[in-house]
């Protein structure tokens, strides 16, 4: 179909619905959400792919209840308007607390992720050229298994809504990984990684993946650090201080910061999949989250990240705020609906407006309340050193394998690649197999150092489920040195 | 149903491709899913979707290249284009140091015996009343929340290395519900499963919380850390079980030395005797595929029997890099956990055997060590402490750290009854995957090394 026919079909669907009675009604169309992922194994191409979508989502408000369809088919629009219409009519036979999108003036504008080389124009030769020259680079008598991968996406789509909304975005993200494998001295397989991460500025295409000092330059470093793990002894159980460096970090923050203050979850519309929060309505401006050296902020004017994406699935523009002030909760990652079912239960304006989180994975996907850049902000205890030098029994740690978090986010189990123990203020040895545990609150009582801003960066997360039908969402983290005392390390014998 | 458009013009691409001496693989997918979902006792996103994807995928030598479209594959060219990217993309891959193993079609098939064609026009206003129905039977000062997936999956397979094709259209369902308690905060949750209409019911999922809102009346109970007598639920089974398979049982992580079954071969027994684990496609409390994704035949395919190790399963990759034969398990996994001799009621089966924590289910199950097959996880709905089979009260959130060597070699007693546990998720395109697991096992010398003070 020709885009312009399509445009009017859409506008003329929008048009409809409305006049039919709808409360609120919007359109995604994506011309394009390509995606390729190149994964070499051991030197074995085993991934080179290409996928390309495309198609149209429609949301309706009807009632104060959701309906929402989609359609790969191009021929169809104007069903799939009707489909997310008799859905919404359905839906609205059982409300409790009709869903409100409280009339907002139109938003016109674009939005083009900053690249200066977008990374599915490049020739795959010259893609491949590069990751095969890491390749070599990860190889290493030690070095049993090595595994890198890349994940480039190009995502162009329009927005429209039934209040005169038209948005236009390019979005661009680039992933990457390289990992090393050994068997250490008791047959079991030990994994050193580095994850691309950006400066948070700049640009993000392909120029961002080859930056040496964001991903491929940490290759001798990540094989040395493998080489200590084979011969380290495990960590024992322990309560100590912890030093998360940012690739443990973000982890932290985006499990036990970021997904409890997501405010579908606060009130209960994730129950069935995901989970609640422990934060209440009542917490937001009152709830002591963390030490006073907490500070973190929803956005964070991160030009380079794949949570920046100029505005949201609901058309309102990313904004910067904060969330947590000096550990005390202040706000939360909002959307319209949900802040107008808190205004309207609470009797009283808890929020002034959106946040800007209301995220959409794919056009067959309606949006729902997600991170954006999700930071801890810089603090003023120094960099990595001097924080070493001021921990007395303790261990830094780096990057995660597993993370288990309790259904409402009140506490936590986590294992990282590898430790190293930190007495009297320096790094005495490597340590294998570490985790950690806690409850949340507790655990951000306890931060007693956050480094200044050499040790920030902006880590990349490409893969955070949640929704149903399940949704997977690219979230960006500017994360310093985080510094936790009275710890649980280890695992229990 | 999907029309023979798409079909005849695959057919005809490959033709042609095959012709040229071309080897690729044509996969369609189409969907037609529809989910409700609710939250607060309202219905909070109720939706649909119609979605037709294809797969190609190309060896030239040693070099491989794929392609996936998701978009009106109806257009003029589209299809011919698709072959294209990925006949590019092979041509300038990185050889790899091994031969590539072809996706032949081994049989041509059509199934369509989990196909009901109500399921696929299902009205939504049924999921409606379904799940108004428990509010009202249960009582509506709960909050209740829950999510119905139903739709159907036609797949579509044919390749240049023969005339064959594969097809199979089938439909399915998955369903739970929560309740929780507004101040008290306790949850208890029900799930079900099928492929054709009157699988789900409310009375179902009624019955089940009418008797647990009792307990759960009583205080809650924290647990301290330490060594118990589990008994595990049958989803927690489930998707315990669907962890072991993947970290235990996948033939690169036994090649490659990752896995906890690393250092095992085929006839060494690794868990308890009451232990046997099989894919049988047959079994119809599974969704049942007669071929996988790659066009292989699927059979019964043992894994465990009796706790002695008898196969892995390899992905085309692994077996081409390691000299093996692929088995016929990209897709849909028919896990089949044979039942024992327990008594049907779990309560009933703990009698006399002191304290015992039942688990119905795991939330955020992870592996912290895949070497060593720890697992861990936390319990969430409608946990209990059992004093010899009588409920003590409800736990508040416990967490299992444990390896699958342990939890499945202590194990104390399987239930007589097979349930149906969907695992599927609804990541991507739907792909129904269902387990049959025992109703309940119970293992001794459990760890437990974490708890909360309070349900949340
Ligand atoms: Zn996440």
């Amino acid at each position: 179909m020709k885009k312009e026919r399509l445009i009017k079909e859409i506008n003329s669907g929008i048009e409809r619905i409305m006049a039919e009675g709808a409360d609120f009604c919007d359109a995604r169309y994506y011309t394009e959400d390509s995606s390729e992922t190149l994964t070499l194994y051991d030197g074995n191409l085993e991934s080179n792919e290409t996928t390309f979508e495309s198609g149209l989502g429609v949301r309706v408000l009807y009632k104060g209840a959701w309906g929402f369809a989609a359609s790969s088919r191009e021929v169809a629009p104007a069903v799939t308007f009707k489909n997310a219409f008799s859905n919404a009519k359905t839906a609205s036979r059982l409300v409790t607390v009709p869903l409100k999108m409280d009339l907002n003036p139109p938003v016109r504008g674009k939005y083009f992720s900053p690249v200066v080389e977008d990374p599915l124009n490049i020739p795959l030769e010259a893609k491949l050229a590069f990751l095969e020259d890491l390749d070599k680079k990860l190889q290493g008598t030690h070095i049993e298994h090595r595994i890198i991968e890349i994940n480039l996406q190009r995502m162009h789509n329009f927005y429209w809504n039934s209040e005169g909304s038209f948005i236009e975005r390019k979005l661009i993200n680039c992933f990457a990984g390289s990992t090393v494998m050994a068997l250490d001295s008791d047959g079991k397989m030990q994994m050193r990684s580095k994850v691309l991460h950006t400066p948070g500025h700049g640009t993000r295409g392909w120029e961002m993946v080859t930056k040496p000092e964001l991903w491929s330059g940490r290759a001798e470093g990540i094989k040395e650090e493998l080489a200590r793990l084979l011969e380290a002894p495990e960590l024992d159980f322990g309560k100590r201080s912890v030093i998360l460096l940012p690739g443990q970090g973000m982890l932290q923050v985006h499990e036990t910061i970021g997904h409890p203050l997501e405010l579908d979850r606060i009130l209960g519309y994730e129950l069935s999949y995901a989970g609640g929060s422990f934060v209440r309505l009542e917490s937001i401006g009152q709830l002591r989250y963390g030490s006073e050296k907490l500070n973190v902020s929803a956005y964070g004017s991160i030009a380079n990240s794949p949570g920046s994406f100029g505005f949201d699935d609901e058309g309102t523009p990313e904004r910067d705020y904060l969330l947590i002030d000096k550990g005390i909760l202040v706000n939360c990652l909002t959307s319209r609906a949900m802040i107008s079912e808190v205004n309207q239960v609470a009797g009283r304006q808890v929020f002034d407006q959106s946040g800007g989180a209301s995220r959409s994975t794919a056009f067959y996907r309606a949006p729902i309340d997600r991170m954006t850049n999700v930071s801890i902000l810089p603090g003023n205890d120094g960099n990595l050193d001097r924080i070493i030098s001021a921990t007395e029994d303790g261990l830094v740690l780096d990057n995660p394998k597993s993370w288990s978090i309790g259904s409402n986010r009140e506490h936590f189990h986590f294992s990282c690649e590898i430790a190293w123990e930190v007495k009297d203020g320096r790094i005495t040895r490597v340590l294998k197999n570490p985790t950690y545990q806690g409850h949340t609150l507790e655990f951000y009582a306890n931060l007693n150092a956050v480094g200044d801003s050499s040790t920030w960066v902006v880590e990349q997360v490409p893969n955070c489920g949640k929704g149903e039908p399940n949704q997977l969402m690219e979230i960006g983290h500017g994360v310093p040195v985080l510094r936790f005392e009275n710890v649980i390390t280890g695992e229990r014998v | 149903m999907l029309d023979q458009k798409i079909p005849d013009t695959i057919i005809k691409v490959r033709d042609s491709a095959a012709k040229k001496g071309v080897k690729a693989l044509f996969r369609m997918h189409r969907e037609k899913s529809h989910l409700i979902r609710i939250g607060n006792n309202s219905v909070s996103l109720n939706t649909s979707e119609d979605l037709t994807r294809l797969d190609v995928e190309v060896i030239d030598g040693r070099r491989e290249g794929s392609c996936t479209l998701l978009g009106d594959l109806e257009g003029p060219g589209i299809i011919e284009n698709a072959l294209q990217v990925a006949v590019t993309k092979a041509a300038v891959a990185t050889p790899k140091v091994y031969e590539p193993i072809e996706r032949v079609i081994e049989n041509e098939i059509e199934e369509e015996n989990q196909f009901d064609q109500a399921i696929e026009e299902l009205d939504s206003g049924l999921k409606v009343d379904t799940y108004s129905a428990i509010m009202k039977s249960v009582g509506e000062d709960y909050n209740y929340s829950g999510s119905w997936s139903s739709g159907s999956t036609e797949i579509f397979l044919s390749g240049t290395a023969n005339d064959k094709f594969a097809w199979r259209i089938g439909t399915d369902q998955q369903f739970n519900s929560v309740l929780k308690h507004p101040e008290e905060k306790w949850e208890l949750a029900d799930f079900q499963s099928g492929w054709q209409v009157g699988d789900v019911t409310a009375e179902a999922t009624v019955e089940k919380y009418l008797d647990l809102i009792e307990v759960f009346k009583k205080p809650g109970i924290r647990v301290e850390p330490g060594r118990y007598t589990v008994l595990f639920g049958a989803q927690a089974l489930a998707e315990i079980l669907q962890m072991l398979i993947w970290t235990g049982l996948h033939g690169r992580h036994h090649e490659e030395k990752i896995g906890w079954m690393s250092e095992k071969k085929a006839g060494d027994t690794i868990l308890s005797d009451k232990i046997t684990i099989i894919d049988d496609p047959a079994n119809l409390h599974t969704f049942s595929f007669g071929f996988d994704l790659n066009g292989l035949s699927r059979h019964t395919f043992p894994f465990i029997e009796e706790g002695v190790l008898k196969n892995l399963f390899y992905d085309l990759d692994t077996a081409g890099k390691y000299g093996k034969k692929p088995t016929p398990h990209s897709g849909s996994l028919s896990a089949v956990m044979r039942a024992g001799e327990g008594l049907t009621n779990p309560f009933e089966a703990a009698r006399n055997m002191g304290r015992v924590l039942y688990i119905p289910a795991l939330h955020y199950i992870n592996i912290p060590n895949m070497s060593k097959g720890l697992f861990t996880g936390s319990s969430r709905f409608s946990a209990i402490l059992l004093e010899d089979g009588e409920a003590a009260g409800p736990i508040f959130s416990t967490r299992i750290t444990d390896t699958f060597q342990n939890v499945f070699s202590n194990v104390e007693i399987l239930s007589r009854a097979n349930l149906s546990a969907n695992v599927s998720n609804t990541y991507g395109r739907r792909m129904p995957e269902a387990f049959a697991v025992p109703s309940y096992m119970i293992s001794n010398e459990v760890k437990i090394t974490d708890s909360a003070e309070s349900f949340q």
